[in-house]
């Protein structure tokens, strides 16, 4: 399954990586919100990990992009930030977010999310 | 003064001594006439004596004729003894006539005259009788020569005139008895006249010197009782009543002159209501009152809360400068003052100031003002001393009683004037004051009136709304300030007249008058879009501090958890130790940073410099990096001789290992470091140039800001907390240098900063 994990530090995508490591994910990256719009358009991924405080595009306005596009609103969008309070949990569920996880957030259960939805996505398919 | 009293006494004297003086005219003339009567009546018996006498002589001549006749005719001489005893008899009758007229005036001579004769005629008779003796021939002869009968004739012509006259004198004397009586009545009559006369003059002298004064008083007096004063009294005498009436004059100009006082004082009252400042006051104080005393300056003071007098105002003086010389001289005439007097409601004059006057300062002042007499008069209200008006002469001048009571009046008047003049000049400082503070106040206020009208918008306002106070006026609150009526009192956003919109919070409050009437209200707009820009940045700031904390934070959590719940490959577990020890180094130096920050902006961070040698600091924090930079060629660039330079060690140190750590973070792809550093005129210039990826111009704009970092992913790689340029900056500035950038995307930057070579350390606390 294709999933796209956008935030502008490394180490975080580099975190998503260790967590997720084996055969079953293509894991794509993006540094910005514009890099991740074009990258979710271009290779299509299942899943889209976004952190909201990106450089030049923040992830909220990503996923309402995503979630307005008709080719790109099936795409399962769950939110990372680092943003615990409740105001912007309900922004980013707002803006069309199908989970929200909080920095810092547990790897297993981020990994066991991930693996719902692909679960979910092999059975819708 | 001729005194009534006296004059009517001498008038009354006068007329008694007239009556006596009647009384004993009549007395006195009737004892005259009576006297005069019964000596004409003696003097007419003497005569009558004297004519009996006469006539009886007169008897005997004829007797001695006819017997000397017949004799002659017949020689009888019994006839010649007839004749010689009539001879003897007429001889003593002429004697005793003689005699009896000796004492009258005129007569001797004529019984001289008579006797002359009478003596003739005998010698005649005598020798005629001889003759007859002789015989009747010889006496024939004689008597035929008729010498006797001659001389009889003649005697007898002489003897009849003494008769006449003494018939005469008898009538004569008989008549002046008639007269005497006639004299007295005259006398009598005429005396009688003198003292009517007199009673009619001093009846006259009555009427004028008492009657018509008298009546002239009464008049005048009744004329004062009906409050006529205008009409002088006046009587033209010199007496008493004249005394009197010029008593009556005297009281009636004081009378008048008390009621002109009044009338004046009612002017002046009128006067002193509508003066509005102290210096007005003054002046209308002098106007009023110079007329009545004769004062030509005046001096109002008024006392501040503690009591103390205060120069207020002058009137009067022809020099301008008298205030300051007042002010100067006002220790010296505090003392002079008799405050516990003044303050017991007393005027006090000062007739002589020269001789009051115990300083040199005030003679001098005495002498520059010209002011040589006083009358204090003090301004009481309700038993409160207000102030002091002092009533200033040019000549020394004694205070009267009653200028004094007059003042004292005044006073009264004046200080109920100084209270309002006061008051009102206190109301028109606060309501200036008010003024001042409605339209300094940042804030915008606005005034309307209970129909919603605007009265009164400030400066804050105008820019708020874009209206101006004059075009506001009279336009309703809505249209001024058009804020939805649940927004008052709470955040709004208000929409100026040209469409600038603005975040503002309204409260409003109305405006009562004293009986709890609302006349109005205040609306106080405050702007609060620079509150809600600070809430902004601070949210901003805080999520961006707690987004920087838990990105570390989220790494060490992660890859812990993986370590610990999760078989991984012994390459895998390495390199995950090593991201939690780069996220909890970068949680450390973040957590240094926002705490240097949060120091240097609350002025807590405190520089200690002291001499520095420059080129010792750059080797210094040059070799770790030498031995950490693969990649990298550090090298300093030094002068043979370099100033001292003053810093603090420690922050020296930093602002150098900062700029030489980016340098070496921004050129991910290695070069060469170069720093070096030149003397510059009382400063040393610190450069840092590398090769790397530099910067655009859009990211030099907001390098030196807090949290900035350049968006690229090798750069994040570095890690940073987005502080460091900042506080480099920073504490460039606390040693009184400088700091900047130059940069050329992909072929590097140079970072260079200076230091002073003096000990003028600006603001190190800062």
């Amino acid at each position: 399954m294709k999933l796209l994990i956008a935030d502008d530090e490394p180490a975080v995508r580099d975190l998503v990586h260790v967590t997720l490591e084996g055969d079953d994910y293509e894991i794509l990256e993006a540094a910005d919100g514009v890099e991740a719009l074009e990258v979710a358009r271009g290779e299509g991924p299942k899943l889209v990990l976004l952190d909201i405080m990106m450089p030049k595009l923040d992830g909220l306005e990503v996923c309402r992009q995503l979630k307005s596009d008709p080719d790109t609103s099936d795409i399962v969008v769950v939110m990372l930030t680092a943003q615990a309070q409740e105001r912007d949990r309900d922004q980013g569920l707002a803006a069309g977010a199908d989970d929200y996880f909080t920095k810092p957030f547990s790897p297993l259960a981020l990994l066991n999310m991930v693996e719902r939805v692909r679960q979910t996505q092999s059975q819708a398919d | 003064m001729r005194r009534l009293r006296v004059q009517l006494t001498i008038l009354l004297a006068l007329l008694g001594l007239l009556v006596m003086a009647w009384g004993a005219t009549i007395f006195l003339g009737a004892r005259d006439a009576a006297r005069n009567s019964a000596s004409v009546q003696l003097t007419v018996d003497r005569v009558d004596g004297l004519r009996q006498a006469a006539t009886r002589l007169s008897r005997d001549f004829v007797t001695m004729d006819t017997s000397r006749r017949a004799y002659l005719l017949t020689g009888d001489k019994a006839t010649l003894q007839t004749q010689v005893q009539a001879e003897v008899h007429a001889s003593e009758g002429f004697e005793q006539l003689r005699r009896l007229a000796l004492p009258w005036k005129g007569l001797p001579p004529l019984v001289e005259r008579v006797g002359t004769e009478y003596r003739a005629w005998v010698r005649t008779g005598r020798t005629e009788v001889k003759a007859r003796q002789a015989g009747a021939q010889a006496a024939a002869r004689v008597a035929a020569k008729g010498f006797a009968d001659r001389q009889f004739r003649a005697l007898w012509e002489r003897q009849t005139r003494l008769e006449d006259e003494l018939a005469q004198r008898q009538a004569a004397y008989a008549s002046s008895q008639g007269r005497t009586y006639k004299a007295a009545q005259t006398l009598a009559v005429r005396t009688a006249v003198m003292v009517l006369a007199a009673v009619l003059l001093i009846a006259l002298y009555l009427r004028r010197a008492v009657g018509a004064p008298a009546d002239a008083l009464r008049s005048a007096s009744g004329r004062l009782a009906g409050g006529d004063l205008g009409t002088p009294v006046e009587l033209g005498v010199d007496n008493e009543l004249g005394a009197v009436a010029s008593d009556l004059e005297t009281m009636r100009r004081r009378l008048a002159g008390r009621m002109e006082a009044l009338e004046r004082l009612r002017h002046l009252s009128a006067q002193v209501v509508g003066a509005t400042s102290l210096q007005r006051l003054a002046e209308v104080v002098l106007d009023g009152l110079q007329p009545e005393i004769g004062a030509t300056r005046t001096i109002l003071g008024a006392a501040r809360p503690g009591g103390d007098l205060v120069l207020r105002a002058l009137a009067g003086f022809p020099d301008g400068g008298v205030a300051d010389d007042i002010v100067k001289a006002d220790a010296d005439i505090r003392e002079l003052l008799p405050m516990a007097a003044l303050r017991g409601g007393q005027v006090v004059g000062m007739a002589n100031l020269e001789r009051v006057a115990s300083s040199p300062t005030l003679h001098d002042l005495v002498a520059r003002t010209g002011v040589r007499s006083l009358a204090l008069v003090p301004l009481l209200s309700r038993g409160r001393f207000l102030g002091l008006l002092a009533l200033c002469w040019t000549q020394p001048h004694p205070l009267d009683r009653e200028q004094e009571a007059l003042l004292g009046l005044a006073g009264n008047q004046i200080a109920g004037a100084l209270e309002a003049a006061l008051r009102l000049e206190e109301a028109e400082r606060a309501a200036g004051e008010a003024r001042a503070v409605f339209y300094a106040i940042a804030d915008g206020v606005l005034l309307t009136d209970p129909f919603g009208r605007v009265t009164a918008v400030n400066r804050a306002l105008e820019a708020l709304t874009g209206w101006t106070e004059d075009e506001a006026r009279g336009r309703t609150y809505a249209e001024v300030l058009p804020i939805a009526e649940d927004q008052v009192g709470g955040p709004a956003d208000l929409v100026s007249r040209y469409g600038r919109k603005v975040p503002v919070t309204v409260s409003s409050a109305p405006i009562f008058d004293a009986r709890g009437r609302v006349v109005g209200g205040v609306d106080v707009i405050r702007d609060v879009s620079k509150e809600r820009e600070i809430d902004e940045v601070k949210s901003a700031l805080i999520s961006t501090v707690s987004h920087e904390l838990r990105t570390p934070l989220t790494l060490i959590h992660g890859f812990a958890e993986l370590l610990v719940l999760r078989d991984m490959p012994v390459e895998r577990q390495r390199s995950s130790a090593v991201e939690i020890l780069d996220a909890s180094r970068r949680l450390a130096r973040l957590i240094d940073d926002l705490l240097s920050v949060s120091r240097m902006e609350s002025g807590r961070l405190v520089l200690d410099p002291r001499p520095l040698d420059l080129g010792t600091v750059v080797e210094r924090i040059l070799s770790p990096f030498r031995a950490m930079a693969a990649t990298h060629t550090l090298r300093a660039k030094l002068p043979g001789s370099l100033p001292v330079v003053w810093g603090d060690p420690d922050k020296v140190e930093q602002i150098l290992t900062n700029l030489v750590g980016n340098a070496i973070k921004y050129s991910p792809g290695g070069g060469e470091v170069l720093v070096t550093v030149e003397h510059d005129g009382d400063s040393v210039q610190v450069s840092v140039r590398d090769q790397g990826i530099g910067m655009s111009p859009r990211d030099m704009g907001q390098l030196f800001e807090k949290f900035y970092r350049v968006e690229r992913d090798e750069v994040r790689r570095a890690g940073g907390t987005g502080l460091g340029l900042y506080i480099t900056r920073r504490l460039v500035e606390m040693h009184g240098g400088r700091l900047w950038a130059e940069s050329w995307p992909g072929v590097g930057s140079v970072f260079s900063f200076t230091l002073p070579t003096s000990d003028e350390l600006a603001g190190s606390g800062r």
